[in-house]
């Protein structure tokens, strides 16, 4: 699964420590997230599109492996 | 997030104190032939072997009970310090516990069938003591390391 959490940080202008905080995770796992390494629980998902204002499936989408 | 069977991080601190005294101390009495510090206090054997090196069980006998506090203090302090939450415990944290635990599983018993097919003898007893407490080590070992680098990950970033 690929996102562009990285993307949608920047528009918003939020660091990596600031979403962490807002999303109640630690940075290791923003970090995690934003590199593919990590793909989040369906809780953590539907908190950042909350955040960011817009749909999971807008932030998050499957790619060629899934 | 809500993590079963997790201690608070609180009992980190103390995790470490009681598994690092215990250590020490194994260190020392290892180096010592388990003979000192020689703390006898009056013990009672459940079970006992009926030959010249044991006493019988049952009945109330000295033992030196350093290494007995050792084992504890290892075996107590390295729970708490592997399954205290850390300050930041979330799902992605949670997970690197989960796999460290499974890679210290599959370590531990790698080197216990190596063991057991190149150590014999009263030689073996010293495995069976080590690997007490081996499968601990090496999950704090592999869970800090990655929370490390991970870390060291996050501050590059910046």
């Amino acid at each position: 699964m690929k996102n562009n959490i990285k993307v949608e940080r920047a528009i918003q202008n939020i660091t990596q420590a600031k979403l962490a905080e807002m999303i109640g995770v630690s940075r290791q796992t923003v970090n995690a997230m934003e590199l593919n390494k990590y793909v989040p629980s369906t809780v953590l998902a539907l908190k950042i599109s909350e955040i960011f204002h817009k749909k999971v499936n807008e932030i998050f989408f499957l790619d060629e492996t899934d | 997030m809500k993590s079963r069977f997790l201690f608070s991080n609180k009992y980190k601190p103390v995790g470490w104190f009681l598994f690092l005294s215990g250590m020490i101390l194994g260190i020392i009495l290892m180096l010592n032939n388990i003979n000192f510090p020689n703390w006898e206090v009056n013990v009672f054997p459940l079970v006992s072997e009926n030959d010249f090196f044991s006493s019988p069980a049952f009945e109330w006998t000295l033992n030196n009970v350093a290494d007995e506090i050792a084992s504890l203090l290892v075996i107590i302090g390295g729970i708490l310090v592997s399954f205290s939450k850390t300050k930041d415990e979330d799902e992605y944290i949670s997970k690197i516990r989960m796999e460290s635990l499974i890679w210290a599983t599959y370590v531990n018993y790698v080197v216990l069938i190596l063991a057991i097919l190149f150590v014999f003898d009263i030689s073996f007893l010293s495995v069976l003591i080590y690997n007490m407490f081996t499968i601990l080590l090496f999950f704090m070992l592999r869970f800090h390391y990655v929370l490390y680098k991970t870390k060291k990950g996050v501050a590059d970033e910046e």
